[in-house]
């Protein structure tokens, strides 16, 4: 096609300045390329950055957000937020391959038209450089789908999970902790509905949505139902209903995470790879590295979480040992997210790249320190597509692996004396049975002393959300309880694999508490993190 | 109000799209009859519509109509900007009974019309633009406006000559006016001027602090009026509340005292530019003096006689040169702004000095000569009739050599430098905010220039309704006398206007909290430069959860983007409000309706 490229770009303009420097280049005929629309915002600090993402994800090429001159915002402060905000989605954009030239602030007096109507101007010109971007856009029409076909597809998820057993014991409702918080929430009764057949409110019903799960209810089903998995596929018919959970982050992860199921962009989520660190395009072992890579962009205000530590960790505990990893730039989100609230095509999507990827590096196996990416291969991607020729195994059992053949040594290392505890993630636990390993390294750390919480190995209390999805006072509640565990029992760091476990918890315990701060000081740690650090692999923590 | 059944005629329901020619401004450069055809072809819009303009009183009439006639409830205009005639627009709907929050108008003139010359290009533009606006009117929640109820107290701080006539102004319309002066005694820098423009002097004696002072009766006057609370020596020390009720404590030499008022007139002045701030002016010389010292010399002078004598040895000065625009007009050694009177006073002085000194030779060094006031000129003119020197040129420095003075200048129009032995040296100080307008414009949430001056909302409009609270006089920058009066009777203006009122309705677009979803992290809070957010304990559930005064909030929605859960949103503005917007404006405006 010879046509130029018409890039659609989006402005969001203040009200104060912004939008009135817009109309103001108007009044003055001061022409500009009509790819920009103008959307005016309160302030440009009230642009969410997940509606900046809504819009690339339906069709936008570009995304200009203008305010008030820096020091002159209407609101004290909100172009000074908006500025850190977008560089810190620029950085997203980056990573994921969306490109940061495709977003850009610009900070205009109200008087200011020239300038307003030369920015977008060049802005435009820019993106219109960049060409379209390859992504498959949001499909508009919903498939029609019958009552009968909901019906049926209910019927066979309740053979497939095994609800038929139910007894209705109620066993699940005394272990289920939303029910702990909030009495209107029984996971019994949503399994009944559906086995009565009542699924004409399956597009509103919130219950599904509100459960976290975290499989305490099914580890303690006399009859095995797997209501987690049950939950999973109801998840799947309310959204062909249109319905969604309430999404952290306004949706921005889940928008992060289609992304990559719609289009093959040219990501960069290598960044944290340092140069002395060895890493292979092909190999034995392929270590998948998940969103590890995102997180410091997404929760930029949250300096403490350094995320990226978990990989790093991970490949310099490997090299240690004499592996040399594959990493994969190309490698996309595995889904978890997605599967877990309902958008089974993203899902799929993302899972034959993944496993395509494995399967070209020549991997034997794919070692992984997410707890859920390995839940999701494990489970969710075998039981759609057969069992993997390549071995599957979390880094905690890798470890061990790697220490009990004697290319790995821990012990003798450890220098702190401190307490420590241990926090079983729902994917690495419940999910996939990965009690024994941690608790095995957990002995290297000689100079320290473990101690198990209250609730523990099956019995472990979960960190209040899932799939970022339905996060409110509960989930805190949750949070802040757990930590509270591990403080009860004298631990001053609690451990853990699960990434999401450790941003939840710290998220929990970084702001306001309902309870005396001092009884969730405990400090939260990624275990292969203090693995690295006790093997003085990473460079020593800053004082905070 | 009994509720109404959806059987009710009554019941407005669907969206009507109306789509304005501007008398051509529009039409001329969009095709407005192939937008209206195309979104003819969606059956949920009941009306699609072209006016030569909506915002004309035969506009407004045709709305109403159509709204009496079809019974819509949402309306998506496409016209103009919707912060100038979109008032216009929305009114008439209201009018008709119509919620106001229920219409969006989206701009295709300013925003499309007279910038994009592509009729095409244009139109397939105000296409999209009309169909973000279908889509986000299709997504508003109709709300009611806040009612405000407005204290009929008031308190003004600073009791210069603004301040003072703000309270006369309030107290005389019968509202009880708290007036707080940092200093011991009324009249702020103006009771120590003894020679203002226009009339150069007060006309009677010119004494300073003299009885006979034009300026004295205020002073008397304010401190009788039985309305007036007088707090001299006083300071402001925090203000809470917000828009119509605002609780105020202040440090008096009595101790703390506390009121409530409804509405707070700012006229904390200036203060005057240290010169020791740029050392080559050489301000450590005593014969170099600033204009507010050697006023003080004149009164103090003028009433002995003999003329004015430099303060080193009391002698005649024989040369005095003016600098002007100290610290003013220059960013790297002081503030970018003029400071507006400076030229004036500067030339009232030198004028004095002739007079007391007829032998004296005065030079005015400046860079330009502004005085946009009536009689300006005249002021100007016969100061140079008088013999006074204007040199225009910048000073390079003031040099102290063996016990004498030199100005170095550079005469711009002659082109040359000169040096001139100096007898006394007068720095036209300009002027600042002063000290402490931060932390009141903190307090009450007022903006500030790049300079630190309070700033207006409507540059054109001053005294515009800023939730109860006004600046007047220097606080907002510099100005003369006569312009600080202007600025006080309007402010009291507004003021007796709304606490005679009593209440106000304000819209609703405040940030809302939904519990459910909030965890109580306190980031809100944290984050809301108006302290419209309070973290609470829920005693029922157990948990924290955010609270929003909505008469403190501002509606920013800065709160709403810091939450992660998305727990607070802003009404009018939520984030499906705007996304469905976006999404109608990148969608393909060829593909069917």
């Amino acid at each position: 096609m010879s046509e130029r490229f018409e890039p659609k770009i989006i402005a969001f303009t203040c009200t104060w300045c912004g939008y009135p420097s817009a109309s103001l280049a108007g009044v003055n005929k001061i022409e500009y390329p009509p790819n920009i629309r103008i959307v005016r915002v309160m302030c440009s600090g009230s642009v969410e950055s997940a509606v900046i993402m809504d819009a690339f994800e339906n069709g936008a090429d570009g995304v200009i957000v203008i305010g008030c001159l820096m020091d002159d915002c209407h609101y004290v402060s909100g172009n000074k937020k908006a500025q850190e905000r977008v560089d810190a989605l620029k950085k997203l954009f980056d990573i994921v391959g969306l490109d940061s030239r495709r977003l850009r602030t610009e900070w205009i007096n109200a008087s200011e038209r020239t300038k307003f109507a030369k920015t977008v101007t060049e802005f435009v010109e820019e993106v219109r450089a960049l060409g379209p971007l390859p992504l498959e856009l949001a499909k508009k029409v919903k498939k029609e789908r019958t009552k009968e076909q909901t019906v049926a597809s209910v019927k066979q998820l309740i053979e497939d999970t095994g609800a038929f057993d139910c007894v209705e014991c109620g066993k699940c409702t005394t272990v289920c902790p939303i029910a702990t918080f909030d009495n209107s929430f029984a996971p019994r009764t949503i399994v009944l509905r559906a086995m009565e057949g009542i699924v004409d409110n399956i597009a509103n019903d919130r219950d599904i949505w509100t459960c976290i799960t975290c499989e305490q209810c099914n580890a303690m089903c006399p009859y095995k139902v797997d209501y987690s998995g049950f939950i999973r596929g109801m998840r799947e018919e309310a959204s062909e209903f249109g319905a969604a959970p309430s999404c952290s982050q306004g949706g921005l992860i889940h928008a992060v995470q289609r992304i990559m199921a719609k289009g093959n962009l040219k990501q960069r989520r290598l960044d944290w790879v340092k140069k002395d660190m060895k890493v292979a395009d092909k190999g034995d072992v392929f270590y998948f590295v998940g969103c590890l890579p995102h997180y410091d962009a997404i929760f930029y205000e949250s300096k403490d979480l350094r995320l990226q530590e978990i990989c790093e960790s991970a490949v310099r505990i490997m090299n240690e040992a004499g592996v040399v990893p594959v990493v994969s730039n190309e490698e996309k989100c595995c889904g978890h997210d997605l599967n877990w609230t309902g958008d089974e095509e993203s899902f799929e999507k993302l899972m034959e790249h993944n496993v395509e990827l494995v399967k070209k590096s020549g991997a034997k196996k794919v070692v992984f320190t997410c707890p859920e990416c390995y839940r999701t291969f494990r489970a969710d991607y075998q039981d759609l597509m057969g069992d993997f020729e390549f071995e599957l195994v979390h880094i905690s059992d890798y470890i061990k692996e790697l220490m009990d053949s004697g290319v790995l040594k821990l012990d003798d290392r450890a220098k702190d004396e401190f307490t420590f505890s241990y926090h079983d993630s729902c994917r690495l636990g419940r999910h996939s049975g990965v009690y024994d390993s941690p608790r095995e390294l957990a002995k290297a750390f000689t100079g320290a002393k473990f101690v198990e919480m209250e609730n523990t190995r099956d019995k472990a209390v979960c960190c209040g959300v899932s799939a970022w999805t339905n996060c409110n006072a509960n989930s805190k509640k949750m949070q802040v309880d757990r930590v509270m565990e591990a403080k009860k029992v004298g631990a001053q760091r609690l451990l853990m694999f699960c990434p999401k476990c450790q941003i939840h918890m710290k998220c929990a315990i970084q702001d306001k508490v309902p309870v005396d701060p001092s009884m969730v000081d405990v400090k939260l740690e990624d275990f292969t993190v203090a693995i690295a650090r006790m093997l003085e692999l990473l460079p020593e923590e800053e004082a905070e | 109000m009994p509720e109404r059944s959806n059987n009710d005629v009554n019941v407005r329901k669907g969206l009507a799209v109306f789509l304005c020619a501007c008398r051509g401004q529009i039409s001329k450069k969009v095709d407005l009859e192939k937008i209206a055809e195309d979104l003819k072809k969606n059956p949920e819009i009941l009306i699609v519509d072209i006016h030569e303009a909506l915002c004309s009183r035969e506009g407004q009439d045709y709305l109403k109509e159509k709204a009496k006639e079809i019974n819509f409830e949402r309306v998506a205009v496409g016209a103009c900007s919707p912060n100038v005639q979109g008032i216009i627009v929305t009114r008439a709907l209201e009018e008709e009974g119509l919620n106001k929050y229920l219409v969006e108008q989206i701009n295709i003139r300013e925003h499309c019309a007279w910038v994009h010359n592509d009729k095409k290009a244009a139109t397939k533009k105000a296409e999209s633009l009309v169909r973000g606006a279908i889509a986000r009117a299709e997504k508003l929640v109709p709300l009611e406006d806040i009612d405000i109820e407005i204290l009929d107290k008031a308190l003004v701080i600073g009791g210069g000559v603004t301040g003072m006539q703000v309270a006369l102004d309030i107290a005389n319309s019968g509202f009880k006016t708290y007036l707080v002066e940092r200093s011991g005694e009324l009249g702020g820098r103006t009771y120590k001027l003894s020679m203002t423009f226009p009339t150069h002097n007060c006309g009677i004696c010119c004494m300073q602090y003299c009885k006979e002072c034009v300026f004295t009766p205020k002073i008397e006057d304010v401190q009788q009026n039985k309305n007036i609370d007088v707090m001299l020596e006083s300071e402001i020390e925090e203000i809470t509340g917000g828009f119509g009720d605002r609780h105020v404590k202040v440090r008096t030499p009595s101790g703390t005292k506390e009121f409530d008022v409804g509405t707070i007139i700012v006229a904390t002045g200036s203060k005057t530019f240290d010169p020791k701030r740029i050392p080559e002016l050489r301000y450590d010389l005593p014969d170099v003096i600033t204009t507010v010292e050697l006023e003080q010399l004149i009164v103090e002078q003028r009433e002995k006689g003999g003329g004015l004598k430099r303060p080193s040895d009391s002698k005649v000065p024989k040369t005095v040169n003016f600098i002007q625009c100290v610290g003013s007009r220059d960013k790297n050694k002081g503030n970018l702004h003029c400071s507006l009177v400076c030229c004036t006073y500067a030339i009232g002085q030198a004028r004095e000095i002739k007079r007391m000194n007829p032998d004296a030779d005065i030079y005015i060094h400046y860079i330009d000569l502004r005085g946009p006031y009536r009689g300006f000129e005249e002021f100007y003119e016969a100061a140079k009739e008088e013999g006074i020197n204007f040199v225009r040129g910048r000073i390079s420095e003031i040099v102290h050599d063996k016990g004498k003075i030199f100005v170095r200048a550079l005469d711009t129009d002659a082109d040359v430098l000169l040096n001139i032995e100096s007898d006394l040296v007068v720095l036209s100080v300009g002027q600042e905010p002063a000290d402490g307008s931060d932390a009141i414009a903190k307090m009450l949430h007022v903006q500030t220039d790049i300079d630190k001056f309070m700033k207006d909302i409507n540059p054109m409009f001053p005294s515009e309704f800023r939730r109860g609270v006004y600046v007047a006089g220097t606080a907002q920058g510099p100005k003369g006398i006569r312009y600080s009066i202007e600025d006080a009777k309007a402010a009291a203006a507004s003021a007796i206007e709304l606490m005679r009122k009593g209440n106000v309705k304000f819209p609703r677009i405040v940030a809302f909290v939904d519990e459910e979803r909030c965890r109580g992290c306190g980031r809100c809070e944290k984050t809301c430069e108006y302290g419209a957010i309070t973290i609470e304990t829920d005693p029922k559930r157990g948990v924290l959860v955010s609270k929003i005064d909505e008469v403190l909030c501002e509606g920013c929605g800065q709160c709403a983007v810091v939450c992660c859960n998305k727990a607070i949103t802003v009404n009018g503005f939520r984030p499906e409000q705007v996304e469905a917007m976006v999404r109608a404006l990148v969608e393909e405006v060829d593909a069917d309706v």
